[in-house]
């Protein structure tokens, strides 16, 4: 592998101040004493006080990560199921369906979103079935979540040696005992992998959630936005930057977690 | 047409039937085929069908069935001919397409530099990537308002450089709404990009260099091609959503323009125009269409056998 | 390798077991709420009627509302009075909560706060519920304009809740006289100086044709594109669109000079920074009444009617427009609202201004021609 000279060095750096940059601003003014957004004022805690003391953004914390685990579980269930199928078993149509699973992510949110409150709509018309709400998003969730999870998890499987699942068929175990003992814990890391793009995914999705959402269920996205179009208050900042902070934590923690595997030359 | 399959196979050490494979299928992949495909395929055709619906007095989605939302896409709307919706939706990928351009001008010195850490430092300086993908969109974006506010350190710098008037912030712009767009998605083609580049067959490029090419023609000739695959899901990757981001040219430019995803947003939203939003989409849609499309080939020619 | 698979594995069943617990925690808003509020209130909360959809279970209402439009004082004493719980769920504008009631809200939500060009077509659509006048004795402290208005006769399925106009919001300049006219935006040669428009057609629209002295409401596309020329002029000039609160806050934050905003928003800024000034401009513009309304399949509707009626009373209208310095439509209320807001032409505007002014109303097939002029302006 090449080395990386110093050219590249000062690039990437550059590139990193820039993708860092707007959090260091919302860190920085969520001490802002200035009620507006507007120039330095004296630093000052309050707004995190304020924060803490406001139901209905509490109230979104708690949806948004209730709505980020429920829909990561259930996708990465059935994305791991279908990246594992895809890559073993042959079915007709089957190229055809591994193309349409790639809409999802590639669609432009908006579509994917309209398009699910039509049919939400629709279905209500008739059978009386997803007022919006909670479920609707989840479901709406879970359905631009899998492709991910699967594309994750494909693309780890064809990477793998079939040597060692062949191996344990000839060593007498059945299918499921194949999958579960030897398969799954291979997988793992690309499973783990995929629950947390599905994770961030959910967390951070606005356009779907608008559109798909009901009383009470209000995420964190969404009140953001509110905020955003009648003028930021600093404690919205104050609530993003400890949502980076929760980000950050788990990313550490999620790495520090992968490392121990990697040093031991698996591969 | 149909390629002779052998009714028992040999699959991964296991011996299966096609009614074998087929109920294995189900099983595994069926689940998720059927949830993605109910949820998002089928609504993706109810827009289809709903774009040529009518819209009633009241907002109400009725018949009769017509091509008037789409007349109104090639521009002949009720106010008399005017090409706004065509510009739409060429200013639409107009702006994908640069967004794409400056990710991928970023992305290349990124992915190359991660794959040059390293082992141990590689795993991290991908995860700092990702980290401000984390935060929420909105707020990377609103920051951007103030870090380029009239009186920011960067505003003050184009002064000094020249490139800008005294007192007046750097957004609403163009330019705003570029680095909006380019932090938004520089991680969605930097992730495809450092995998194809982590797997350079480096010797293709030594050879080459032997062989008496110079550097252009080495990395035209010997790097590019391999990076292709990965190059092109990553594109995808910015450009399809790029085009339908109505966010960021909100913020950072100021909602003084309309594009595709504004566009959708308008009817579903303060219009009221199912019918006609529905027809918006699905000209969007169609491009999404046209992108996998070209993945297929590109990928196909390769041999390769996914997006990423 | 153990180790490792072993706290993968942990993980992965600690987010299992972690979701499962979540998602049992996590039932429909309504039985979640249950689990407050004791036993006593059923009793006391369901009046003798009955109501198809009756109040069963602990008293609750869930109100969809427009952000700071209320004052949590008044929610708070409500829920006292009543020893109900109330929810707030906000919107940033009529659509969105049309769309939300449309999408399965009119089940939902209790009370919806629609402007006055809403209300037709939500009632052609279906989803309103009728006003039980005899549940809102307090439906007669409303002054006469709102009574019985054009856009809801008889106040079958809405009561005023505030009204107000649409103006221009801006920094003052030294002491330089200010033309109070819609053409120190519209008009490049009288140009104030950085401004922001409103981010929302009919009030733009409207404030554009009165400008021109034509009708907020015209259907007459050679008015309609008049109109969008102004505003696509402007456009070009201005330092973009957004709502009317983000345009408040961006001339308090000194980021413009003027933005097209709501006299509420405006008042409320002017108290923060006495360097700031609203008005209406001399040419008139736009009028809005908010409306409280019932949605259709309101799950507590007597719990909604008894709302109605409380905001009605004539010190609880005066604590709201005290609070969201709007307004108000209650003219009992008017005898105890501040005396410096009743002498506020910000707040009400002399007789002659609001001759000059006009309720936006719903115009049915020619919102297409609003669109399209809409579009134009935003597009080019």
């Amino acid at each position: 592998m090449k080395r990386v000279g110093l050219p590249l060095w000062i690039v990437s750096a550059l590139l990193y101040a820039f993708l860092y940059a707007p959090i260091v601003v919302v860190i920085v003014f969520s001490f802002n004493a200035a009620r507006y957004g507007g120039p330095w004022q004296g630093f000052t805690t309050k707004w995190y006080g304020v924060l803490l003391d406001s139901p209905e953004k509490l109230l979104a914390a708690k949806n948004t990560f209730i709505l980020a685990f429920t829909s990561t579980m259930i996708a990465t269930i059935l994305g791991t199921l279908l990246g594992y199928g895809l890559s073993r078993y042959d079915f007709p149509g089957k190229k055809l369906f591994s193309w349409l699973m790639y809409i999802p992510v590639v669609i432009p949110d908006i579509v994917m979103a309209v398009a699910m409150l039509m049919f939400y709509a629709l279905v209500r018309d008739s059978l009386g079935l997803f007022p919006l709400g909670m479920m609707t998003m989840v479901l709406s969730h879970v359905t631009f979540q899998i492709p991910f999870v699967a594309i994750v998890v494909r693309s780890r499987m064809v990477g793998m040696d079939p040597a060692i699942e062949e191996a344990a068929h000839d060593l007498g175990a059945t299918s499921l005992q194949t999958f579960w003992y030897v398969t799954l814990p291979l997988l793992l890391p690309a499973v783990v992998a995929g629950a947390m793009l599905a994770f961030t995914l959910s967390l951070d999705d606005f356009v779907v959630s608008f559109f798909t959402t009901g009383p009470g269920a209000t995420t964190l996205p969404i009140l953001i936005y509110s905020s955003v179009k009648r003028g930021i208050t600093p404690d919205i900042n104050a609530l993003s930057t400890l949502i980076v902070l929760v980000s950050v934590v788990g990313t550490i923690v999620a790495t520090l977690l992968q490392r121990p595997r990697r040093t031991q030359g698996e591969r | 047409m149909k390629k002779a399959q052998p009714t028992r196979a040999i699959r991964y050490g296991e011996l299966l039937t096609r009614g074998g494979q087929r109920l294995r299928s189900a099983m595994t992949s069926g689940w998720g085929i059927a949830w993605v495909t109910l949820f998002l395929l089928v609504p993706l055709l109810g827009i289809a069908w709903i774009s040529f619906m009518t819209r009633g007095t009241y907002g109400e989605i009725q018949w009769p069935a017509t091509f008037a939302n789409y007349q109104r896409l090639l521009g002949f709307g009720v106010l008399g001919f005017d090409s706004q919706y065509p510009t739409i939706i060429l200013r639409s990928l107009v702006l994908g397409g640069g967004a794409t351009l400056v990710c991928l001008i970023a992305a290349l010195p990124l992915s190359f530099f991660i794959a040059g850490q390293p082992e141990g430092r590689k795993q991290i300086a991908l995860t700092l990537v990702v980290i401000p993908f984390w935060t929420n969109l909105l707020i990377r974006t609103y920051a951007w308002q103030i870090l380029l506010g009239q009186d920011s350190v960067l505003a003050r710098l184009a002064v000094g450089l020249g490139l800008a008037e005294v007192g007046r912030p750097l957004y609403p712009s163009a330019f705003a709404v570029y680095i909006g767009m380019l932090c938004a998605y520089l991680p969605f083609l930097v992730l495809p990009l450092y995998t194809a580049v982590e797997k350079l067959d480096w010797s293709i490029a030594e050879a080459a260099a032997d062989l008496g090419a110079n550097r252009v023609q080495v990395f035209r000739h010997a790097i590019l091609p391999q990076l292709l695959p990965g190059m092109v899901a990553g594109i995808l990757l910015v450009f399809i959503p790029a085009i339908g981001q109505f966010v960021i040219p909100d913020l950072l430019g100021g909602a003084k323009t309309v594009m595709l995803g504004n566009a959708i947003q308008q009817q579903f939203g303060p219009s009221r125009d199912w019918p006609f939003g529905s027809a918006i989409a699905f000209v969007g849609m169609a491009v999404v269409m046209l992108g996998l499309w070209i993945n297929t080939r590109v990928t196909a020619a390769k041999g390769e056998e996914g997006m990423l | 390798m153990k180790k490792s698979l072993l706290t993968a594995r942990t993980l992965v069943a600690a987010l299992a077991m972690f979701t499962l617990v979540a998602a049992c925690a996590q039932k429909p808003a309504a039985p979640e709420a249950a689990a407050t509020p004791a036993a006593p209130v059923t009793a006391a909360a369901t009046p003798a009627s009955t109501a198809p959809t009756g109040t069963t279970g602990p008293c609750e209402l869930n109100v969809f509302i427009w952000s700071e439009y209320i004052d949590p004082e008044i929610v708070k004493a409500f829920e006292q009075q009543n020893n109900c719980k109330v929810t707030l769920d906000l919107y940033e504008d009529n659509e969105s909560m049309m769309a939300k009631l449309q999408a399965g809200g009119t089940s939902q939500y209790d009370i919806v706060v629609p402007g006055n060009y809403m209300v037709p077509v939500m009632v052609k659509l279906g989803l309103l519920a009728e006003l039980r006048h005899e549940n809102i004795p307090n439906l007669a402290n409303l002054d006469d304009k709102f009574v019985n208005p054009s856009y809801d006769p008889a106040n079958k399925y809405s009561a005023a809740y505030q009204w107000g106009t649409v103006g221009i919001y801006l920094r003052k300049k030294g002491n330089k006289p200010i033309d109070e006219s819609w053409s120190i935006l519209f008009d490049k040669s009288k140009q104030y100086g950085s401004f922001l428009m409103m981010d929302s057609i009919r009030e733009m629209m409207g404030s554009a044709l009165r400008y021109q002295g034509k009708a907020v409401n015209s259907v007459d596309p050679a008015d309609l594109k008049a109109a969008a020329a102004i505003l696509l002029d402007a456009k070009k000039r201005s330092q973009g669109f957004e709502g009317g609160v983000g345009g408040k806050n961006k001339v308090l934050g000194k980021a413009v000079d003027a933005a097209v905003v709501y006299n509420g928003d405006a008042v409320r800024g002017m108290a923060d920074d006495k360097d700031t000034y609203f008005f209406v401009p001399k040419e008139g513009g736009v009028l809005w009444v908010d409306n409280l309304a019932i949605p259709a399949k309101a799950p507590h509707r007597d719990v909604a009617e008894k709302f109605i009626n409380f905001i009605l009373d004539a010190k609880i209208g005066a604590q709201l427009s005290n609070f969201n310095q709007y307004s108000t439509p209650n003219k009992a209320a008017k005898a105890m609202i501040k005396p410096e807001d009743l002498a506020n032409p910000a707040i009400y505007p002399p007789a002659d201004l609001i001759a000059k002014m006009e309720f936006v109303a719903d115009v049915g097939d020619a919102n297409k021609l609003y669109d399209e002029a809409w579009t134009q302006v935003k597009s080019k």
